[in-house]
């Protein structure tokens, strides 16, 4: 598994987009810069943690997990506000089909010098099948006491009266099914990854 | 032979009985309004239709051109020429009015063995509906009723429902808590679309609806089965002295 260290300088905005990322990430956003990623996980085990260190500093993780079967995932996500009025986002969404399974550990750690500070995570997955299992620890660790922080939590089958109302309209439930995943994902995924998602239902949804 | 023949209908949800030996007979061509107090059975009887999977038929048949209705999916009866129009329109988050729309229309071509809609033709199509209704469409670019206003979801029910041309539709008290403006929308799609060979059966509960919508025929309901059947002067029956009578 590959390590990989990065650092963003002063005033820089940093964008990636990518598939199964795994190994160890350390990114390191300096004052007043930027680092955003989109990431869609289907096997594998990502281990990422971004040292906000200078005032002013944002990251935004999107990721996105997409579990069936043999493939089993893995989300750590780690943000650590090391200055005052730093901004973080964590974004994770999956889908679990048959007996697929995924771990989201997600943190947030704010260091008691870094006030005025912003800190979200939300997790929410969708099961499509009973044997599915998604477990999320979200946690905050935080010792400055002027911040901003909110963190949660939603796991659940695909809405009856959404399948329904689709159905009733002369789309089957396949194709209903289909329509609210993506609908589910379409925000994070923001037009990214849209083969790899269709590749994905066509075969497990 | 009826559009929609419905013999002895027994339904239940969980373990209430709803549908109580319920028949009727409903010809193409005509507006059938259905009336009834709350808890009689009017929504469960468009749910049943429609197929929604919440109810159990325990007993009796639905045919609908002369297909078992039960044999059906609520796709494949939405794909014959079935419509619900929902009391409570449903939100889809991240789905896009005119992506929703466009897949259910290619549904229906593709039931019926025929090339999928192009996207030009698709949006005039669509535009021509709107236009025709008074519906701007702006909110066709939003998602599927998220954020509208309750008069803004049953103009968009409407919308679906002059778009999709189904040949028999049920309005779902599509008129409760309406302003004069949006009642008249839904009004007005009726009237627009009222043909030989299409039938509506309209779920109300207010006399100035059922006289914009002007019915063919007045179906009262209670207890859940058709107590009585008669033209507008039920309406105005009703109007007067409640459903006491019919308790």
């Amino acid at each position: 598994m590959q390590n990989t260290n990065k650092y963003i300088p002063f005033g820089t905005d940093f964008k990636e987009v990518d598939a199964d990322r795994s190994g160890r990430m350390d990114i390191t956003v300096a004052e007043a810069g930027s680092y955003e990623a989109v990431f869609l996980q289907k096997n594998a085990r990502l281990d990422i943690n971004v040292h906000l260190t200078g005032k002013g500093a944002k990251c935004r993780i999107n990721v996105v997990y997409l579990s069936s079967g043999a493939a089993e995932n893995t989300i750590n996500c780690h943000v650590y506000h090391e200055s005052p009025e730093t901004y973080s986002n964590q974004d994770v969404r999956g889908v679990l089909a048959m007996n697929g399974r995924t771990v989201y550990n997600g943190l947030i750690r704010i260091e008691k010098d870094s006030q005025k500070c912003e800190g979200h995570q939300n997790h929410r997955a969708v099961l499509l099948s009973k044997e599915g299992s998604a477990s999320c620890t979200p946690e905050l660790e935080i010792f400055a006491d002027d911040v901003q922080c909110t963190h949660g939590s939603a796991i659940g089958a695909l809405d009856e009266n959404e399948m329904f109302y689709i159905q009733s309209r002369g789309i089957d439930a396949s194709e209903a099914k289909k329509m609210l995943i993506k609908g589910f994902l379409s925000d994070i995924l923001d037009g990214n990854f849209e083969k790899e998602l269709n590749e994905w239902m066509a075969q497990n949804a | 032979m009826a559009l929609l023949e419905i013999k002895n209908l027994n339904v239940s949800v969980g373990e209430k009985e709803i549908l109580k030996d319920f028949s009727c007979s409903l010809e193409s061509g005509k507006v059938y309004a259905l009336l009834g107090p709350n808890g009689c059975g009017k929504s469960t009887l468009s749910g049943v239709i429609a197929g929604n999977p919440v109810y159990t038929v325990t007993s009796g048949s639905i045919l609908f051109k002369g297909k078992n209705l039960f044999d059906m999916t609520p796709s494949e009866r939405a794909c014959a020429g079935i419509f619900l129009g929902f009391q409570y329109p449903v939100e889809i988050n991240g789905v896009s009015y005119a992506a929703f729309l466009k897949q259910a229309i290619n549904s229906r071509l593709k039931a019926k063995g025929e090339k999928p809609i192009d996207a030009v033709q698709f949006m005039k199509r669509l535009k021509t509906r709107a236009l025709a209704l008074g519906i701007s469409d702006e909110m066709l670019k939003r998602f599927v009723n998220v954020g509208f206003s309750g008069g803004e979801k049953k103009k968009l029910e409407t919308l679906q429902m002059a778009f999709l041309e189904p040949d028999f539709c049920i309005l779902d008290e599509m008129d409760s808590g309406l302003d004069v403006d949006a009642m008249r929308v839904v009004a007005n799609g009726v009237s627009i679309m009222r043909e030989e060979h299409r039938s509506f059966l309209v779920i109300s509960h207010y006399d100035n609806f059922l006289e914009l919508i002007k019915p063919d025929v007045v179906m009262i309901m209670a207890g859940g089965h058709i107590v009585k059947t008669g033209g507008m002067e039920l309406v105005q029956d009703l109007k007067e002295k409640g459903y006491a009578e019919y308790k």
